[in-house]
């Protein structure tokens, strides 16, 4: 009873996690002077926070482009934040 | 005369010059256009990167046992299981939805893998990815790790756990204003419980019919996403199926840090990361003896570094230059067969010859207190190590 009991709940807590989760997802909104911000300004922010700030002309079109989903994935860029770096990097 | 046969000679160039139409021709242009139109290329990516680190170090290591006399070792060596790794990433994108990473990893001792999972982008903000992965705990293995973004040349001892695992995940980053925020989450096979009382990754078979959940959430308060603070936490069985340890469970926190800004000249570049794990009270026996014994299984680690850069100094051998220091510590539980108190401080100063390839000139001076059960087989004494490293990284 005891195991069913503590079962049940962490379903609930997983449900309610995940709830707030997506209720925070759908509030989050940039504000003007985030969404105003250019690719080079989001590339030097936000590569230097691991590495060094790469050199457009070290990949390809192509390749930025999937450099750029693997970074998304590695430092939680958000998809504007990624889509305007690329953007930058394969102008 | 003369006007009649140069328009027959101009006559027979231009009917030289204009194309034959070779049936035969056609229609193998025609295969091969086919061909490549069943092989869809324009959806696929492939590319490689990865990177290589090569290295020397010179050790020297004093152990004084308690109550006994010093012995000291110097060694020397080119390359070993820290300072040597050749590891390339195969990248392949489907679109731009599908993302495959597969990184073997090759240290000098043995040859394993990294990353091997697939992801999906499945909405703004939402990554959904399965396979096998470094779990989201902390900052240093999932992003600082690498030999060409580590400032100094060893990895800080403690931070390995909870390491790579099998498993699914949902990650994704979101703007909150002026602010931002992340989440990585996921659900994996979980750590293995040994007999001594340590935890460890437990690899490709998975030692238990329970899962672990691992998460990590940042936020970065500042517009210019220079701080980001990151609470990471890890619950989950770690008891082989069948063992002595049927309940044992253990829980993990951990609170990272880090700040990168410049101040003309100077780059200034702050790494944190504080991690505990907890594992719940068992006993476990001695091999001594084979009689049962317990301790308090706690382990905390924890690492501090700054390091410095004059990124826009006119000078270009200055401005290539960086100063790093690091501060570690590794406390293990006392009366366990592993129990020591470590500390260990780095001073290092790198070279970058371009944005992703450096030389590191590091000194290390460890001191390792054992705070072990001797009576029941465990190694008493003190030791204390200086290194010097002179390292290489590339990423390629």
């Amino acid at each position: 009873m005891k195991t069913f009991n503590s079962r049940k709940m962490s379903w609930v807590m997983i449900f309610g996690l995940g709830t707030l989760l997506v209720s925070i997802m759908n509030s989050c909104v940039e504000s003007k002077k985030v969404a105003a911000k250019s690719g080079p300004q989001l590339w030097a922010e936000n590569c230097q926070r691991c590495h060094n700030t790469p050199s457009p002309n070290s990949f390809s079109h192509e390749q930025w482009v999937t450099i750029g989903m693997h970074m998304q994935t590695r430092a939680q860029l958000t998809d504007k934040e990624r889509d305007k770096i690329v953007a930058f990097l394969t102008q | 005369m003369v006007f009649t046969l140069g328009f027959s000679i101009s006559a027979n160039i231009v009917k030289a010059q204009q194309p034959s139409v070779d049936s035969a021709l056609m229609d193998r242009v025609s295969t091969l256009e086919q061909q490549i139109a069943d092989q869809k290329p324009g959806e696929s990516h492939f590319m490689v990167v990865g990177l290589a680190t090569f290295g020397f170090v010179q050790s020297k290591t004093t152990y004084t046992p308690f109550g006994g006399p010093s012995q000291s070792v110097k060694t020397n060596s080119l390359g070993d299981a820290d300072r040597y790794e050749l590891s390339p990433m195969l990248l392949w994108r489907h679109g731009t939805k599908f993302l495959v990473e597969f990184e073997p990893s090759f240290d000098g001792n043995s040859l394993g893998v990294n990353w091997a999972n697939i992801t999906y982008f499945a909405a703004p903000g939402l990554a959904i990815h399965a396979g096998y992965f470094v779990l989201p705990f902390g900052i240093y293995n999932k992003r600082l790790a690498a030999g060409w973004i580590d400032k100094v040349a060893s990895d800080p001892v403690g931070v390995d756990l909870p390491g790579t695992d099998f498993g699914i995940g949902v990650s994704g980053g979101m703007p909150l204003g002026n602010m931002k925020w992340s989440y990585d989450l996921s659900l994996t096979n979980g750590l293995q419980l040994l007999p001594d009382g340590e935890i460890q990754n437990a690899g490709i078979v998975d030692n238990n019919r329970n899962k672990t959940v691992t998460g990590r959430f940042a936020l970065l308060p500042f517009s210019n996403s220079s701080l980001e603070i990151g609470l990471s936490g890890l619950y989950g069985c770690v008891a082989d199926a069948g063992s002595n340890y049927n309940n044992a469970k253990t829980t993990m926190y951990g609170l990272d840090l880090s700040y990168v800004k410049t101040f003309k000249p100077i780059l200034i570049n702050l790494k944190g990361q504080y991690s505990r794990i907890n594992v719940n009270g068992q006993n476990y026996i001695k091999p001594t003896d084979s009689s049962a014994y317990t301790f308090d299984n706690k382990t905390t680690s924890a690492f501090a570094q700054i390091s410095i850069r004059p990124v826009t100094a006119g000078n270009k051998i200055l401005k290539n230059l960086e100063l790093a220091f690091r501060y570690v510590n590794f406390t293990t539980p006392g009366n366990s067969l592993w129990g020591q108190n470590y500390d260990e401080e780095d001073i290092g100063l790198d070279y970058w010859l371009t944005w992703r390839t450096v030389i590191k000139f590091t000194y290390a001076k460890t001191h390792s207190f054992s705070t072990a059960n001797v009576s029941a087989g465990g190694v008493g004494g003190v030791t204390d190590t200086s290194n010097i490293y002179l390292q290489f990284s590339i990423q390629f």
